[in-house]
């Protein structure tokens, strides 16, 4: 059984037919072969499927299919734009805040997400924010730094 | 990664084709609404389902408001809306905490209240607080619309009094009386939030002339289901709002929990909590019965 | 004089890792691709009865069920006591019984769940002490007959490794010590939790009989050559192509998801095999830090001179061996720590038991036996009224002693590392009391670790006609940034800029030998190989330039791709020299290698050298935490970290490894616990294991001391394993200072602070 979708992915709006027993993260990864977001986990625990849907973060590993009808989807792979990272992108490259890069496009993704919202957050909101996604590098202390930059409050 | 396994999906339009399709499906199927449970409970394998009723297509069923005596919140708003709500945080303070260290953000942004309640987990962190709050649910079933209170909804662990063609639609707060005030708190393993609660407690006070007319503590991750601390609420009552009586109803919640020992904390250490956690909370409801608007 | 190395470089990966389009284990897919699932036994010891794959085999996509009987070589590293699927019994819960290759992972979940395996329950042995016991279950009743290296083992036991170390005369030093400490520690078994799960896509050539595996590793040549032992086949018929590594930490070299994607490929006609671990299989079927209890005593003189130490460390290596033989042998040395103790008498042991496999993790030891170490010398220092920082300074390596097996140490910034760190958390002052409920303490702890010796590394550089370099070698990018150093190192060796150069994927077949990406050994091993392949590649570009313009070339240098005359000045850039030969094409290479074998530094005692280390690291971190009193929570509030690593080539990548290890460290000294019962690890989810979160995260503040090691490129060292082991009893010690109370056993949780503090309590009475 298939059930047809209408939604837009990093600004481009598609129908699509996908199998309504398919989670999100898996319609994304492999049947659009948008394979920048990643699968730590696949129950809602570790936060590195974290896609925008309608400009909220979401883990896209508890999501099914049908969910993606009618919404606004962002992922990684849409912040970059002819060829320029955005802001959030540019202060994680600046400040190194990555090591293996598995958890890093949930990263920059809540941290872009935060900024719209939230212009000017503090440490603590920063970190609220960004509580649900784990790095097991413990690039932790440069990804702050990083959102910090790009409020234009860092050092 | 773990796949879940086959179901039939279907996404209704209104209230009485989902319950239809609920009554249908029986007893495995499933009502899915932000489905950070049911996805997790699925994948896991700790229910099995062969059909699930997705109700977010369903109107009306979202959203926070001001009916005068009361708020209303309809069972398909997300937690997050609830943690932004001023509604919610200048009246209901506990509903407010306890939806703001639920789980993790990227999960809040999916989590529904009316999801929360219905898994009926004894770890709730808005069951507890919605107890305290006198919040009551609106639910829609075979037959026909009803109103029942919150904590006597749950019946055991992942139980509800709910039939499984039974949608809950919305809860009702009543406005706090001048002078109330309630708080929640909470502790995980990491002390930081993102986390499953070791042990949870929220209260709400009734002050006037610095005596408490009414307390109410609700407890969870202490018992079977998120349940209210009555010897506690007792020494509540008529007591001056002072640390002495709350000390004293913070010894008397540690005696009305009845925690069990798991992979998160031995019952004696939950024990602990539930005096640290009822005194915390009562400080906290006490603070802020200065501060609710009424 | 360099252009890249010592600079605040932006790594390499940069853009790739921040856009999503670095192609990672989990991310390959191949066409025709069959995906696998692995039937687990339920047991923690059970004989395999029977297995009925007839309902599985008619399930919708099945392609391939493979059993143990089908491979029933036995593989590993230091004991080949490893099987790829039972043969005839599990040892875990957990341990692989079958797998099932299916058109899509839905479908091979499906058809497992199908396959019934009967079993026999076999009395279980779960708890390391029991292991030793003269009637315990043996896990491996015919060890003896395994294959297995040089080490000593204990045949008709469970010990499948014993180790003893004596220097001098403990006994005696001992009686002469005015103080005489002992003490029981333990450290608990840990996951590695790198956030890409296990996965391998495998193919099988029938024709040929080669082996082709896309894998997430650290360590390709020993995980080729334990895949080829295993398969019974030469290593150059194993190729592996490394993708993207998303975290290692020590977990992803031995044969997990490879092993069962490589049985399976045998049996699909040539079609490709994906086996990717769910979260839970990762936390019970991959890899664990061996737990350790360790009984450390310690004789020292009321002035504070330590004169002996003893230690018995017994360890559990879970149902089979994998990496941990060599754990209970370096890391039973280091139990020592940093200290010059004349006299000492090491017993190591360690034993099968029916749990989880465990193996090497960051720190190959270091992270248990500093624990130990770390906790009593905080004991000493407070029985003897010294302060810890001092107690510390007096005992500490200085440059030029004597490691205990009589090596003359060098590079050896020890105590500027414990200097930095005490001045930076601002020792011996502090806000005791914030809050009513809140106290206060601050903790200090230092570490020794050596590198893996002696080993080797090779590269190969190319120069091509566009003047890129490529840096050919197998050191893949587990996240620790080495192929950002790398690329530094040979840009600055060759002289051309960092843009021009790039580090290749691994692949097995076509990069040379290279020791693992572990044991903080990449930047000092492959650097030099770097630097000398470098070297070469210059000099010929340099002579070139030479004949063009009719100089001797020593007269010339080459520096971020401009040659330069003797004065400094432009003569060429290097593309436009290379131009000229674009003609008849253009291709330059030298090759490179470093090994340590052999090395005058290693020089020791006589039959002790393999105890000696190219280089030495250090570490030391001061913290300051905040106990919750009621609830027994500990905040880490602030952790000064410094490491010795001879010389930053990238201080930003050195301070990411320094930053991620204390992360890591708080991680495991208070929030990971695994509650096993009977064997079976019963928080098997990431909701239930806690792994740091960026809220758990503390004010850290990273410090590089460079004690420029001589022998090394540009004179780095490393600094990537040692980062996490001093954390938990940095902490630990400032549990002491804030509450008076020790938690010997690790994790520090709540709960076991709570309880110490009522103890504490109740004898203060």
């Amino acid at each position: 059984m298939t059930i047809r979708i209408d939604t837009t992915i990093n600004g481009d709006r598609m129908e699509i037919d996908v199998d309504p027993t398919l989670t999100l993260l898996e319609v994304l990864r492999e049947n659009l072969f948008l394979s920048g977001t990643k699968e730590g986990c696949g129950v809602g625990e570790c936060g590195t499927c974290v896609v925008l849907v309608d400009g909220e973060p979401v883990t896209s590993c508890l999501v099914l299919a049908g969910d993606g009808d009618g919404a606004n989807l962002e992922t990684v792979e849409g912040l970059a734009q002819n060829g320029e990272l955005n802001e959030v992108q540019q202060a994680f490259v600046n400040t190194g805040a990555f090591q293996c890069g598995f958890c890093t496009p949930a990263m920059v993704l809540s941290a872009t997400a935060l900024l719209r919202d939230n212009p000017q957050p503090d440490e603590e909101e920063v970190k609220k924010a960004l509580g649900g996604i784990l790095c097991r590098c413990g690039a932790y202390p440069k990804i702050l730094e990083a959102v910090i930059e790009v409020t234009g409050e860092g050092a | 990664m773990k796949r879940l396994k086959d179901f039939a999906y279907q996404e209704p339009t209104t209230l009485d084709e989902a319950v239809a399709a609920l009554a249908e499906g029986g007893d495995t199927a499933r009502v899915l609404a932000g489905g950070t449970d049911l996805i997790v409970d699925l994948k896991i394998e700790r229910l099995l389902t062969t059909a699930v009723v997705n109700i977010k297509r369903i109107p009306g069923l979202s959203g926070i408001d001001d009916l005068g005596e009361a708020s209303r919140i309809g069972a398909l708003t997300k937690v997050t809306d609830i943690e932004a709500s001023t509604l919610v945080a200048e009246r209901h303070p506990a509903l407010s905490q306890a939806a703001s260290i639920l789980a993790s953000p990227p999960v809040r942004a999916l989590a529904t209240i009316g999801g929360n309640v219905g898994r009926a987990s004894p770890a709730s962190d808005l069951g507890p607080a919605l107890i305290v709050l006198g919040a009551s649910a609106r639910i829609r079933g075979t037959g026909g619309d009803r109103e029942e209170l919150v904590e006597a909804l749950y019946t055991g662990p992942g139980r509800t009094s709910l039939a499984c063609s039974d949608i809950i639609t919305d809860f009702i707060i009543p406005k706090p009386a001048a002078g109330c005030g309630s708080a929640h708190v909470k502790l995980g393993k990491r002390g930081s939030g993102t986390d499953i609660a070791m042990a949870g407690a929220a209260a709400s006070v009734v002050i006037a002339e610095g005596v408490i007319t009414e307390g109410k503590i609700a407890l969870a991750s202490l018992g079977p289901i998120p349940f209210r601390a009555t010897n506690a609420e007792e020494v509540l009552r008529g007591r001056p709002a002072a640390e002495e009586t709350i000390a004293a109803a913070a010894e008397a919640a540690a005696g009305d929990a009845s925690p069990i020992g798991d992979i998160r904390a031995s019952a004696s250490y939950r024990t602990t909590l539930a005096r640290v956690l009822t005194l915390r909370a009562l400080r906290a409801a006490i603070a802020s019965s200065r501060e609710v608007v009424a | 004089m360099t252009t890249y190395v010592g600079s605040r470089v932006a790594r390499v990966d940069s853009v790739d890792k921040v856009t999503g389009h670095a192609v990672y284990g989990v991310d390959v897919a191949l066409p025709g691709m069959l995906h696998g699932a692995v039937v687990r036994s339920p047991h923690p010891h059970a004989r395999v009865v029977s297995i009925d794959i007839s309902a599985a085999e008619k399930a919708p996509g099945v392609k391939a069920i493979v059993t143990g009987k089908d491979f029933p070589q036995l593989f590993g590293s230091a004991i080949k006591d490893q099987p790829f699927l039972a043969i005839d019994r599990v040892r875990y819960v957990g341990d692989p019984v079958a797998a099932v290759a299916a058109t899509s992972e839905r479908e091979a979940q499906y058809a497992r769940d199908l396959i019934k395996v009967v079993y026999e329950e076999l009395p279980a042995v779960t708890d390391m002490r029991l292991a030793l016991a003269d009637d315990a279950p043996l896990v491996h009743p015919d060890m003896h007959t395994y294959q297995r290296g040089g080490h000593d083992i204990v045949p008709h036991t469970n010990v499948n490794t014993l180790y003893r170390y004596e220097r001098g005369d403990v006994e005696t030093a001992f009686a002469e010590a005015d103080f005489v400490f002992e003490g029981e520690y333990s450290a608990h078994a840990l996951s590695h939790v790198a956030l890409e799960v296990h996965v391998a896509v495998a193919e099988y050539d029938e024709y040929s009989g080669d082996y082709t595996l896309w894998v997430s590793t650290d360590r390709p040549f020993f995980l080729r050559d334990d895949l080829a032992g295993g398969l019974g086949v030469d290593g150059s018929k194993v190729r592996l192509k490394v993708a993207q590594v998303g975290g290692s930490f020590g977990a992803k070299g031995v044969p997990i998801a490879e092993a069962i994607a490589a049985v399976l490929a045998r049996k699909t006609n040539g079609r490709p095999v994906k086996v990717e671990l769910t979260r839970e299989e990762c936390l019970i079927a991959s890899q664990l830090r061996v737990p350790a209890i360790m009984k450390l005593k310690t004789g020292v003189t009321k002035d504070g001179l330590m004169i002996g130490r003893s230690a018995d460390v017994l360890w559990d290596s879970g149902a089979y061996t994998a990496y941990t033989v060599g754990v209970a042998i370096r890391g039973s040395q280091t139990i020592v720590g940093p200290y010059r103790i004349p006299n000492l008498k090491i017993l190591s042991r360690q034993v099968y038991t029916n749990k989880g496999i465990t193996g090497s993790y960051r720190g190959y030891g270091t992270t248990q036996v500093t624990w130990a170490c770390e906790s009593q010398m905080d004991e000493i220092a407070h029985e003897l009224g010294i302060d810890p920082v001092e107690l510390r300074l007096q005992n500490g390596y200085e440059e030029g002693d004597s490691y205990l097996n009589g090596q003359i140490m060098h590079g050896v910034g020890l105590k500027e590392t414990v200097e930095v760190a005490r001045d930076e958390i601002g020792w011996g002052s502090i806000d005791r009391q914030p809050a009513p409920h809140l106290r206060r303490g601050k903790g200090i702890a230092t570490m020794i670790k050596p590198t893996m010796t002696p080993s080797s590394s090779n590269v190969v550089i190319n120069l091509g006609g566009d003047a890129s370099v490529q840096v050919i070698c197998a050191a893949p990018e587990i996240g620790s940034g080495q192929d950002t150093v790398l690329a530094q190192m040979a840009a600055d060796a060759v002289g051309v800029p960092i843009e021009d150069v790039s580090v290749p994927a691994t692949d097995t077949a076509l990069t040379p030998y290279n020791g693992p990406v572990a044991s903080s050994r990449t930047t000092y091993h492959m650097g030099s190989a770097i630097v000398s392949a470098g070297a070469e590649i210059k000099e010929k570009v340099l002579a070139l330039a030479g004949d063009f313009f009719g100089v001797d070339s020593e007269y010339l240098e080459m520096r971020d791709g401009e040659i330069l005359d003797e004065d400094g000045e432009r003569l060429i850039g290097l593309k436009d020299l290379l131009a000229k030969f674009h003609g008849e094409g253009f291709s330059l290479t030298a090759g490179g290698r470093y090994s340590s074998a052999g090395s005058p530094l290693l020089k020791a005692d006589p039959g002790e050298e393999w105890i000696s280390s190219i280089f030495w690291m250090f570490c030391t971190q001061a913290a300051e935490i905040e106990v919750d009193t009621e609830t027994g929570a500990i905040r880490v509030v602030k952790v000064a970290a410094s490491a010795d690593v001879g010389k930053a080539i990238n201080p930003m990548t050195c301070e990411q490894q320094i930053e991620g290890g204390v992360v890591m460290g708080v991680s495991n000294g208070i929030l990971e616990d695994f509650k096993i019962d009977n064997g079976r690890i019963e928080n098997a989810s990431l909701a239930d294991y806690k792994v740091a979160t960026i809220q758990d995260s503390p004010e850290i503040v990273p410090i590089l001391v460079e004690s420029i090691h001589n022998e090394a490129p540009y004179g780095a060292k490393g600094i990537g394993e040692p980062a996490a082991a001093a954390t938990p009893p940095a902490i630990g010690n400032a549990l002491f200072d804030a509450v008076g109370i020790r938690i010997p056993d690790l994790p520090i949780t709540p709960e076991k602070v709570l309880d110490a503090l009522a103890a504490k309590e109740a004898e203060d009475l």
